[in-house]
């Protein structure tokens, strides 16, 4: 098992930073798992009574100037490992004018994600940072785990409004209120709304845009034939979804609003948020969000960003 | 006690009391003939900081009188009220042309008057208690190793630490390399905790002076406050250290300001078994014509550090009375030359000799050690160290201005922990908060 | 668009209903007089009054003047209600507090009558947002009977003299002491907490005295924690006024400003604390 990488370049050092930055908010805990050509942050999503699940992609070349990887075997040449996301983190936040970044898989005391910074100097030699970060190995009976969540099927799609608008009506509502409910149709249009014995708010956004997603994945969606007017709604803990909107550093840029009929006692609010800031790049990290339902379990609805 | 301070070295003295109370819940107020000081020790009792503002800092400076067998009056009072006086550092410096301490005994006040901008006045008047003398007992020239730097490069350094780090150890590599690693405390917390380390090349450094292959743990939260003191006063930074166990001081030096800052240091679990005095000499500069060699790297060293902070003016700390040079390094030299070749007598020069009764601070090592502070510009005899008792407190006032003997006479005694409050290394029963 | 997303038409009869181009006139304001939960609103024909009360010991109005809307219109004499200010509030600035430069919320706000809940519309870039607000029963305020003929002591300031003052007031004291005397020191607030006493002197000539007119020489004492919310109105506002009448009664006025150059005031009002000996002055 080896693995080591490097980043020079300071757009993309930075680009991973921010990225990091995300999940650090997003996960306590998560697992890196590196393949030839990619790596990925998962969140698994065992937690029962509600709690987030996460799935981010990156293809190595988009950000690494180096990319060695040596699996566990060669018919199974991955590596899975588990580690705290704020700990990459505060080793990315002190990097910002760093000339080079290495990452490399050690194994002093403990098995250790080694992250070598070089920092420039007033001197003729560089500073160098290493942060040794503490991983665990997952063995590979365990990796199904962490397979790829399957996108469930879903009535809308639609685009998200500007974050910041989003994220101040989200915190208000918050205040007011311990659930939110979201609406959106094929129409373009998405309200958030709140009701308590003392107030009740809705905002209406519309022109957002319904994206074609569905027939680009090559699925067949129930948002076939679906009335545009009609709103798919879901009704949320809004302090979860306030997370989820606060540790964006970045616009999330679609959202999938569906319906979905499930035995499950439990609503779900999955998210996809596209990094498209950087360029050409798009990292897509699905968030899913379980909230334990507060109304009959008859009808449960789905809601996809 | 009558001081008055003017312009920015108000927010000088602000920024100061901020660096303080970093340290401890109690502000003690010295007034001595030659400055003002003000410290602090933590309730642990492992960490220790003195800030002496000279006579030139002021606009005024009166320390009052003192008789010959009176001591000028010293006073402490609650770090919170004193601070809270010059809480916001910004508005000091917007808004305040003035500021006067007023020490009254008699009327049993501390009154601090800041006159600002629109003619207002705010006058605080402060409880304080009567107390003691509080001085740890620290020799710089007694370290093996010494570092100077820009403050700048350390405060860059400890950014990757993350705040709420308790202990950092500082060690020294080949080739004058220094590194900082985040102390972690056991093998088994090692495969949870991220460990990082970082180097700095000697060259970024303004002097390095170092024993290989040695290395000290100290609290960082001591340390950042008076980082920041030194980078705000943009003044270079020196730590002077010796073996584990023994005190760490960092030092910053100006014409009108001198500041210590003494931190107790984790001992290493292996040294602590041998003999105290076999450890308390190891370090020390052994045979007197190395030591020679070892003094003029140390002077080349000063000279390279002095040419920063002293010389001109300073234009951190303007200075207010023009009064002809009588400049505190240029006493310590004077002190130096009459000590002769006496240890203690010249740390009388500098600290003057402790009365009877009077309370000590000692910033120990594991063994029951301690350090004694010398003024650094002075070569010494390498003497073994002691803890001070009140006995040794006796011998000492007897001897002053010291003589080659005082070194003997405390030799005799054993080390012993009296009735005063003491500094203890940093062990994780005692780790200060 | 839902039809419950459209403001009402103009004609209908409501018993108030105004307009304002920015939120965040009213929002600001009413922010400065945020120290309780709940508000009474008054409005008559002159504009809004609003009204927040704690301890029956201290009293803050803010008000917003007709003017400051696009339209304002009552159909009564006056209309009175209670409200959650809180809630309220967190309405007004659904969009956030700082609004971009060059985008303003724009407000439109309707209430029926006794009984029916206070409508508020909001737009900001395409957005809207509709918000119910139930009333409450309005409750009898305090009456300070403060009448500027009864003034015994004024000065009006700067408040920027008087802001570092209060944000570094030792809030381990239990009260503000007021002096305000047509000798030295003229104008002097002091403390009395855990750390020993603190005063602060302004002295008449200062430039941060825009009037000085005090009679007779005043020492009152008021609950610092009654005071202490006034803060909020003194970071809004360019002056004050601070006036006492014969009993100590004291009165601050805060002239405030808008980003449009209107002015509004907030005042407080409060009772001097009763527990001072005369050994203690």
């Amino acid at each position: 098992m080896r693995f080591r990488a490097k980043i020079v370049d300071l757009a993309c050092l930075n680009h991973f930073s921010r990225i990091i930055n995300t999940i650090a908010k997003l996960a306590k805990t998560c697992i890196l798992r590196l393949t030839v050509c990619k790596l990925y942050f998962i969140l698994s999503d065992k937690v029962a009574n509600g709690g987030a699940s996460m799935w981010c992609e990156l293809s190595q070349g988009n950000f690494f100037d180096e990319f060695q990887m040596e699996g566990v075997a060669a018919e199974h040449n991955e590596i899975y490992l588990e580690f705290v996301p704020e700990n990459l983190w505060r080793a990315f936040k002190t990097a910002q004018s760093a000339k080079a970044v290495k990452i490399k898989l050690t194994n002093k005391h403990c098995p250790c994600l080694r992250v070598a910074v070089e920092l420039p100097s007033l001197s003729s030699s560089s500073r160098i940072v290493t942060h040794d970060i503490p991983v665990g190995v997952i063995p590979r009976r365990m990796w199904n785990d962490f397979r790829e969540p399957s996108v469930p099927d879903f009535d809308v799609s639609i685009y998200l409004p500007v974050l910041k608008t989003m994220k101040s009506v989200v915190e208000r509502m918050k205040n007011l209120s311990n659930f939110i409910v979201i609406e959106a149709n094929l129409s373009g249009e998405m309200n958030l709304k709140i009701e308590t014995d003392l107030v009740s708010v809705t905002t209406h956004f519309k022109d957002l845009g319904n994206p074609p997603w569905a027939s680009e994945d090559g699925y067949q969606s129930s948002a076939q034939g679906r009335d545009v007017e009609s709103m798919a709604e879901a009704c949320i803990d809004i302090k979860k979804l306030q997370q989820l909107l606060a540790g964006q550093q970045v616009n999330p840029t679609k959202a999938l609003c569906s319906k979905f009929n499930s035995s499950a006692c439990e609503l779900q609010l999955v998210g996809s948020f596209a990094i498209l800031s950087f360029s050409r790049i798009s990292v897509f990290i699905f968030v899913c969000l379980k909230v334990n339902i507060f109304t009959a379990p008859e009808d449960f609805q789905y809601l996809y960003f | 006690m009558k001081c008055v301070i003017a312009g920015g070295n108000v927010k000088v003295l602000g920024r100061a009391v901020h660096s303080l109370s970093r340290i401890g819940d109690e502000l003690y107020l010295e007034p001595t003939e030659s400055g003002l000081s003000l410290r602090a020790v933590n309730t642990s009792r492992s960490a220790f900081a003195a800030f002496l503002f000279a006579p030139l800092f002021f606009q005024l400076y009166e320390p009052g009188s003192a008789g010959p067998d009176t001591e000028l009056f010293r006073c402490k009072v609650h770090m919170k009220s004193f601070l809270g006086v010059f809480r916001s550092l910004p508005s000091l410096e917007k808004s305040v042309g003035k500021c006067l301490i007023l020490l009254k005994p008699r009327a049993s006040r501390l009154v601090l008057q800041l006159h600002c901008k629109h003619g207002v006045t705010k006058t605080h008047n402060l409880a304080f208690q009567e107390c003691e003398r509080l001085q740890a007992v620290f020799d710089t020239q007694r370290c093996a190793s010494r570092l100077c730097a820009p403050a700048r490069l350390l405060a860059e350094a400890v950014v990757h630490f993350p705040p709420t780090l308790a202990e950092v150890t500082l060690g020294t590599g080949l080739g004058g390399k220094i590194s900082l690693r985040n102390y972690v405390e056991d093998e088994a917390e090692l495969s949870k905790t991220m460990v990082t380390e970082l180097w700095l090349a000697e060259d970024e450094f303004q002097s390095v002076a170092v024993a290989p292959g040695s290395h000290i743990t100290f609290c960082l939260k001591e340390f950042r406050g008076l980082l920041s003191f030194a980078e705000a006063s943009n003044l270079p930074l020196t730590i002077h250290f010796d073996e584990p166990g023994r005190p760490v001081i960092f030092t910053l030096d100006d014409t009108v300001l001198e500041v210590h800052l003494v931190l107790a240091t984790l001992s290493d679990l292996e040294s602590s078994s041998q003999s105290p005095s076999t450890n308390g000499v190891s370090h020390l500069p052994a045979p007197s014509d190395d030591f020679a060699d070892d003094l003029e790297s140390y002077m080349a060293a000063m000279e390279t550090s002095e040419g920063c902070s002293e010389g001109p003016p300073s234009p951190t700390f303007p200075l207010r009375t023009p009064q002809p040079a009588k400049s505190k390094p240029q006493q310590q030299e004077e002190g130096g030359g009459g000590g002769g070749g006496g240890g203690g007598g010249r740390s009388c020069a500098r600290d003057p000799p402790a009365q009877e009764g009077e309370g000590w601070v000692c910033l120990g090592a594991g063994g029951g050690q301690s350090l004694l502070l010398t003024p650094p510009f002075l070569p010494t005899v390498p003497l073994p160290v002691f803890w001070l008792g009140d006995d040794t407190r006796k011998a000492w006032s007897g001897h002053h201005p010291g003589g080659a003997g005082g070194g003997q006479r405390w030799r005799k005694l054993s080390p012993r922990v009296t009735a005063t409050p003491s500094l203890h290394p940093t062990t994780r029963t005692g780790t200060p908060q | 668009m839902p039809f419950s997303a459209q403001p009402p038409a103009s004609g209908e009869r409501y018993a108030l209903s105004a307009s304002l181009d920015n939120a965040r006139h009213l929002s600001s304001l009413l922010r400065a007089v945020h120290f309780q939960d709940h508000a009474t609103c008054l409005a008559t024909a002159s504009g809004l009054r609003v009204t927040v009360e704690d301890a029956k010991c201290i009293q803050a109005n803010a008000f917003i003047q007709a003017e400051i809307f696009q339209e304002f219109s009552v159909q009564e004499e006056s209309v009175t209600f209670r409200i959650s200010l809180s809630v309220l509030l967190d309405c007004l600035t659904i969009f956030g507090t700082s609004s971009l430069p060059g985008t303003s919320t724009a407000l439109r706000l309707c209430y029926r009558g006794y009984g029916y809940p206070l409508m508020l519309f909001l737009e900001e870039g395409g957005v809207v947002t509709v918000c119910k607000i139930n009333t409450q029963e309005p409750e009898e305020l305090l009456d300070f009977d403060f009448c500027s003929t009864k003034v015994v002591n004024k000065i009006i300031l700067q408040s920027e003299g008087l802001r570092e003052a209060f944000a570094e007031l030792d809030m381990t004291s239990e009260v503000l002491q007021i002096t305000m005397s047509p000798d030295k020191p003229y104008f002097r607030l002091s403390t009395f907490g855990n750390a020993g006493s603190a005063h602060l002197d302004y002295p008449r000539d200062s430039d941060l005295m825009e009037a000085f007119h005090c009679n007779q020489t005043q020492t009152n004492r008021y609950k610092i924690s009654l005071l202490k919310p006034s803060t909020k109105a003194l970071a809004l506002s360019c002056k004050v006024s601070i006036r006492t009448d014969a009993q100590g009664f004291l009165s601050l006025q805060y002239m405030i400003r808008n980003e449009d150059g209107q002015i509004c005031f907030v005042e407080y009002y409060c009772c001097p604390d009763e527990n001072v000996t005369e050994a203690e002055l």
